[in-house]
């Protein structure tokens, strides 16, 4: 079987810094995978590979049958790559809706004619553009639609990253990677998001990968985790098989500690 | 009383007696008392020591900014603007006193400070003499600096009313060559308005009342006001809206007739600015690529019309020949084609800078603008640019009717080309490509991750940017009939960019009344020509500190700036709680 996103060995190099050695990673079609990993363990890196930011320096990197690798990332949110970010990245001075209809960009072709002559295509293609934009900031209930006019930057926190996987869920993607979605979000919000992730799935048919250092977030939504550390795959599994592995252990709590445990 | 005496009271008064000091020893003051605001009631010199001295009340008592880590002092602003306005006035009268002393006893001031003579001291002591000036300066400052405070206890209508209405008197009194030439154009009496130069003591009180009442009822009823447009059907909103642009067009169809040669003239230079500020705001303002080279386009623009229209062209001029019968082609012919090399000539620019951000953008913009000049004055193209000595002869553009001579006809032309501009640069802002420009501008690598071909769109921002510049270049040389390099240095990039910053990046609007303040303002006090580039700088400056988001500004963007204003001061109010 073929895999939507398939990586092969996968290595990028900044420096005396080896921040991706010889990954191999796939992700299928509906499968959720979390990628877990200490700080700098080359999570965010292997991302902006895979989305264009970076080249690798050596590996190969398939997604629906395209080689992705020397596409710029425009390119790759266009075959079906959508992402968010660590720190949250909004356009601030833009509305809600703006912020989603950006998102539509891939997916639309009005030139420079089209915009000055308001063609009868334009104008079509503005109202599908709006009814989209505004149909993925539905898809989080009463959070962001009645805010349509606010400007990004005057939403709450919480909502801010919501606006982020819209306007992610607006370039129509097959595959979704979220980096860090939990970070800064209490409990309540959290279980939040582990449904949200979810019915991403169900509803939307995404797969999905997950960059997150929260536990229970990972163990909630993934059906499959990886585990990173200085830049090499340490363990790949269920949850469990993950948890329990001893490298990743030591990974985590740092190989003094559990020697010090034994 | 204690709170007001602070330091930073005093210090502002100080800054305040210097600069009124300062704009009597450069002699601003006595050149400017030439002209009268009301005419035998008060000068502009005059007015400008009052402003002075009710403007540091006035700037003194603004309500502190929230620092973290301190507390802000609360004082009565009509106190902090006593002290501030008083400390402003015994500096300007103790120095005012003081070159009084040293010209009775025989020093020769003059020989340091020329300005310091006896018509700007009498204009600065009020005509009372040495010690009774000194004396009213002090009580004026007093007065001035507790009322300019006093102002901030008003409520924010009151306040907005009385400074609005000020404004309207100091305008309607700057405006007098305008409008008394548009009285005088419609044969109506213009006497009981202004005399001398400046209003008359009816004109001034009528306008303090109609501009009092006014923006005090605009401002009464601007919650109904506000319902009753949200309630309009939408049809009926439509209507009104194409009402409106309607009677702009037509107002400014017939504003030359109405105003005269004189400003008509004023109108077409503030127009090229207005163009020129068009196509720089889709660079600046829309895609966010700071340019600092757009003189570059301007003058590709001015030398391709040249070039295709001038009978002294070298495409059409004989060996040894120095004019031809005539041009190549006509204007408007030349037109398109001049703007199609223009946005070759953009994206030329734009492909090597693709990879550069922020001040790297800038410093290399700048230099291609310098190359364009460089190259121009070369010997290399002096064969086919004319070098030095410029090209001559680019024939106005047919029919004869159109006769550029005369600065109506200038103005029209002038006025379809910023038409043009601006249909083009409010379309584009509002459709995708606006959008993928904006997500550009506020973050490139997010936008790029949204699907936006960065090199696209930026060469897309350079070819319309230049497109639009080239039309301003075409009517330059339409206009003055020759080319020289000169007319292409660095100060026509900086203007252009200091109107659409003035007016506010991004908005059509603001590049209007950027051009109007910046370019129209100083050719209105063309008598004070010594004095425009001070001018021009104090706008720049007070407005960057004052309204930082520019004249009119694009509504997204002002309201991000206050929306960061306020994220601040939470802030601030967040780590003082935490520190007590």
């Amino acid at each position: 079987m073929s895999h939507l996103l398939d990586l092969e060995g996968v290595s990028k190099r900044f420096g005396g810094v080896q921040a991706v050695d010889q990954v191999d990673f796939h992700a299928d079609q509906g499968e959720i995978v979390g990628v877990i990993g200490p700080n700098g363990a080359g999570k965010t890196t292997l991302f902006n590979v895979v989305t264009g930011f970076y080249g690798p320096d050596s590996g190969k990197i398939r997604f629906d049958g395209n080689n992705l690798v020397g596409l710029k990332p425009n390119q790759i949110t266009k075959v079906g790559i959508a992402r968010t970010f660590q720190a949250v990245r909004l356009f601030g001075a833009m509305t809600v809706l703006e912020n989603a209809m950006v998102g539509q960009h891939p997916r639309t072709r009005a030139g420079v004619f089209g915009a000055l002559f308001h063609t009868s295509s334009t104008r079509s293609e503005e109202e599908r553009v709006q009814a989209k934009a505004g149909a993925a900031l539905d898809f989080f209930g009463d959070r962001l639609s009645p805010r349509l006019n606010s400007l990004a930057s005057e939403l709450a926190y919480a909502d801010r990253r919501r606006l982020e996987i819209a306007r992610a869920m607006a370039t129509e993607p097959k595959l979704l990677l979220l980096d860090e979605p939990a970070a800064g979000m209490n409990p309540a919000e959290k279980d939040g998001l582990i449904e949200l992730i979810g019915r991403l799935r169900d509803e939307k048919g995404y797969s999905i990968v997950l960059i997150e250092h929260d536990m229970p977030v990972i163990s909630g939504v993934s059906d499959r985790v990886v585990a990173l550390d200085y830049g090499k795959k340490i363990a790949e599994g269920t949850y469990e098989e993950v948890a329990a592995n001893q490298q990743v252990i030591e990974a985590y709590l740092g190989k003094s500690a559990t020697q010090g445990q034994t | 009383m204690r709170a007001a005496l602070s330091r930073d009271n005093v210090r502002a008064g100080l800054i305040g007696g210097v600069t009124v000091l300062y704009l009597a020893l450069v002699g601003m003051i006595e050149r400017f008392q030439d002209r009268d605001v009301i005419t035998d009631v008060i000068g502009l010199g005059t007015l400008l020591i009052l402003i002075g001295l009710a403007g540091t009340g006035y700037m003194a008592s603004r309500p502190p900014k929230p620092r973290p880590g301190r507390k802000p002092v609360t004082a009565n602003p009509a106190l902090i603007g006593l002290v501030a306005g008083t400390t402003a006035g015994v500096l300007a009268g103790a120095v005012i006193l003081i070159l009084e002393l040293l010209i009775s006893a025989g020093v020769d001031v003059r020989s340091v400070l020329a300005s310091v003579t006896p018509g700007m001291l009498s204009t600065m002591e009020f005509g009372l003499g040495p010690v009774g000036g000194a004396l009213i300066l002090v009580g004026l400052g007093a007065a001035l600096g507790a009322g300019a405070g006093a102002l901030r206890l008003l409520s924010d209508q009151l306040r907005d009313t009385v400074t609005f209405t000020l404004t309207a008197v100091l305008l309607m009194s700057l405006m007098e060559p305008i409008l008394s030439a548009v009285l005088d154009g419609l044969s109506l009496p213009d006497r009981w308005l202004y005399e001398g130069g400046g209003l008359t003591v009816l004109g001034a009180v009528l306008t303090v009342v109609a501009a009092g009442a006014g923006r005090w009822f605009w401002k009464e009823r601007e919650p109904q006001r506000k319902e009753a447009v949200a309630l309009l059907p939408a049809d009926r909103r439509t209507l009104y809206r194409k009402l409106a642009v309607f009677a702009a067009v037509a107002f400014l169809v017939v504003l030359p007739w109405l105003v005269g040669s004189f400003i008509s003239d004023v109108l077409g230079t503030v127009g090229l600015y207005v163009l020129l500020g068009l196509g720089l705001n889709i660079v600046v303002g829309y895609a966010g690529l700071l340019d600092l080279g757009y003189v570059a386009f301007f003058a590709v623009g001015a030398y391709a019309t040249g070039v295709l229209t001038s009978p002294a062209s070298y495409l059409v001029r004989e060996e040894g020949q120095l004019f031809a019968e005539k041009g190549l082609t006509n204007f408007w012919v030349a037109l398109p084609f001049v703007v199609l090399i223009a946005v070759i000539i953009g994206i030329l620019i734009g492909a090597p800078v693709l990879r550069l951000r922020g001040d790297y953008l800038a410093i290399v913009t700048l230099g291609f603008g310098e190359i364009i000049r460089t190259l121009v004055l070369s010997d290399w193209l002096a064969p086919y640019l004319g070098g030095a000595q410029g090209l001559l002869n680019v024939p106005p553009p047919p029919p004869e009717a159109l006769d550029l001579r005369a600065p109506q006809n200038v103005y029209y032309l002038i006025l379809v080309f910023c038409g043009i501009a601006a249909f083009v640069a409010w379309r584009l802002s509002d459709s995708r490509i606006g959008r993928a420009w904006a997500a550009m501008r506020e973050d490139e690598s997010v936008a790029e991750a949204m699907g936006v071909s960065i090199i696209r769109y930026k060469l897309l921002a350079f070819a319309m940017g230049a497109g639009v510049g080239s039309l301003g270049g075409v009517f330059f040389a339409a206009k003055i009939g020759s080319i020289f390099p000169n007319s292409f240095g660095l100060l026509v990039s900086i203007n252009v960019l200091s109107v659409i910053i003035l007016g506010g990046l991004g908005s059509i609007p603001g590049v209007i009344v950027g051009s109007a303040v910046l370019v129209g303002l100083p050719e209105l006090l063309r008598e004070f020509a010594e004095f425009r580039l001070l001018i021009y700088g104090a706008i720049l400056v007070a407005i960057m500190i004052l309204r930082p988001e520019g004249l009119v500004p694009n509504k997204r963007r002002q309201r991000e700036l206050h929306a960061r204003d306020a994220e601040a001061e939470l802030s601030v109010i967040v780590t003082d709680e935490a520190t007590s």
